[in-house]
């Protein structure tokens, strides 16, 4: 560092001096934080909700799409038969779809086995006790392949609809599609939210240590007047970036967590309607320090600008 | 090396006026020398030339040979690390001790506590207020504030030594101990530049007198 035509060598600055200073400043920017908690809280509340609402979002369709994920491997149709259809008719169609890449199990269930299964589901065995004849048709199961594409089953659906005998063939997995929509919705509705409240966080942050920087600035005069670095005035706040942001991570991860308990219940009914059961697997460690992490990030970048937009014309006393 | 020098400086301002003009000085290194006037002769603007606050308009501010005007801003605290500064008003830093203030410009500078310590004990020895070092300013007379600020120029044992009317809130006795603390800097190699319109305590010291008037230098003598 220090060179012959260098009259101002710098001084040795020893790295335990460094981790030492380090550790003065991140607590006398927590004292900071501390001596002005109310304000302090009010950042942290307004960081809070500008992470909550898309990382709620981006966990709800996680969970959501997590679960369809798992349907979608036994997605399927089923194919019915016009009633008094011979049986023979479905099973032949089964023998048929058997060679077909797309199915990966066929079965056929017989009028006598959907009466069964109707009865067993319904709880209507009396009342269909007092039937002549069974009403319900045969059909044709089909659980398809992995990979199948929606242009592949679709071609599957109109070749098995123009079978005779058939009435109707069902997509099990049509409402799945649609929520697979909606999920698809919801997601990029998170990252726009995510980037347009992430912004709003890194305001918030830069509006904060603005008035931090305002509030030391005869301090910061006169580091400058005994020569302190940019970067040494700019330190502590920084440090109040990451509480700030950090602080507003955790804020949003009790705020999701709750949001994730109180949905739990009635997403899970709104499954349950459909026959499914909703896997929620909430808020985990990983989610939420990742939360904590991204606070801390914006607060930084927060900090970084204010600091930069103030400490770079500022001259000593 | 604590050499100054002013080379046919001129400094005007955005709005016009000029504040030095022409201005051709030198001060050798471990000399002291008084830069007297009148209230906006330039003492000041002398000063902050010195200190890269103000750039000359024309002309070159030399220190160690080195044209501060031209220096990259990266550059000035590490050249500000090595001069010491008192102002009237010593600027300290309430919310902290009289240590701590003291302390400031080691601690910018990287240096480590121990060695701190080992810096500002004897500096705030020196200014006759290592008693009070646990204290805040707040508690402390015009005079004391004045030697934490002294003692805060001196710590990081600057070569050139600046003092903007460092005695114009203190009374006759106290300026003069304060003066006396300056004379023993100059002593150990520091050069020494003190701006004052006080004309009888400069006077009385016998030492080299810059006198500004309007921006032109118009007295230079021992």
């Amino acid at each position: 560092m220090r060179s012959p035509a260098d009259p101002w060598p710098a001084h040795p600055r020893p790295l335990a001096a460094t981790a030492r200073d380090h550790a003065r400043v991140a607590r006398e920017s927590f004292h900071f934080v501390n001596s002005r908690i109310g304000a302090s809280l009010l950042v942290w509340l307004l960081i809070g909700i500008a992470l909550a609402l898309p990382a709620g979002l981006y966990l709800l369709d996680r969970n959501v799409a997590g679960t369809m994920e798992r349907w979608e491997g036994r997605a399927g149709l089923s194919v019915y038969f016009e009633p008094g259809a011979d049986v023979r008719a479905a099973r032949s169609m089964a023998a048929r779809l058997q060679a077909k890449a797309e199915a990966q199990t066929v079965w056929v269930v017989t009028p006598e086995e959907a009466l069964r299964e109707f009865q067993g589901q319904s709880g209507l065995s009396d009342a269909l006790d007092l039937l002549s004849d069974n009403p319900l048709p045969a059909s044709v199961r089909i659980s398809l392949a992995d990979g199948v594409s929606a242009a592949a089953r679709a071609r599957l659906v109109a070749e098995l609809g123009s079978q005779d005998a058939v009435e109707e063939v069902v997509v099990e997995t049509a409402w799945l599609e649609r929520l697979a929509a909606i999920g698809a919705v919801v997601e990029r509705l998170g990252w726009m939210l995510a980037g347009f409240f992430g912004l709003g966080a890194t305001l918030v942050t830069v509006a904060s240590v603005r008035l931090a920087i305002e509030a030391r600035l005869e301090e910061l005069k006169v580091q400058k007047l005994v020569g302190a670095t940019d970067a040494f005035a700019r330190r502590p706040f920084l440090y109040l970036g990451v509480i700030y942001g950090a602080g507003g991570g955790v804020l949003a991860a009790v705020l999701n967590a709750a949001t994730g308990v109180a949905l739990e219940a009635p997403l899970g009914r709104l499954f349950e309607g459909y026959g499914r059961d909703l896997e929620w697997s909430g808020l985990d460690h990983i989610f939420a320090s990742g939360l904590v992490a991204v606070g801390a990030a914006l607060g930084v970048c927060g900090a970084m600008i204010a600091s930069r937009q103030r400490l770079r014309g500022l001259d000593p006393v | 090396m604590g050499s100054v020098a002013f080379r046919n400086v001129t400094k005007r301002f955005a709005n016009g006026h000029e504040a030095l003009k022409d201005v051709t000085v030198e001060v050798d290194e471990g000399t002291m020398a008084f830069l007297r006037g009148h209230s906006g002769a330039g003492k000041t603007t002398f000063l902050k030339l010195l200190l890269g606050i103000e750039a000359p308009t024309r002309g070159q501010v030399l220190v160690n040979g080195v044209d501060i005007g031209k220096l990259p801003r990266r550059r000035l605290p590490r050249y500000r690390q090595h001069l010491g500064v008192v102002f009237q008003d010593p600027h300290l830093l309430m919310q902290r001790s009289v240590f701590e203030n003291v302390a400031l410009p080691l601690q910018v500078t990287g240096m480590g506590e121990r060695d701190i310590g080992r810096r500002v004990r004897p500096a705030l020895e020196r200014v006759g207020l290592l008693a009070k070092a646990a204290h805040l300013p707040v508690f402390l007379s015009a005079g004391e504030l004045q030697r934490v600020g002294i003692a805060r120029a001196v710590v990081n044992r600057p070569r050139v030594l600046l003092a903007d009317e460092p005695t114009g809130n203190l009374d006759p006795h106290l300026s003069r101990e304060v003066m006396r603390l300056f004379l023993d800097f100059r002593r150990v190699g520091t050069t020494v530049i003190v701006a004052s319109h006080d004309q009888g305590l400069v006077e009385s010291l016998g030492m080299r007198i810059i006198e500004l008037d309007h921006g032109r230098l118009t007295r230079d003598h021992a």
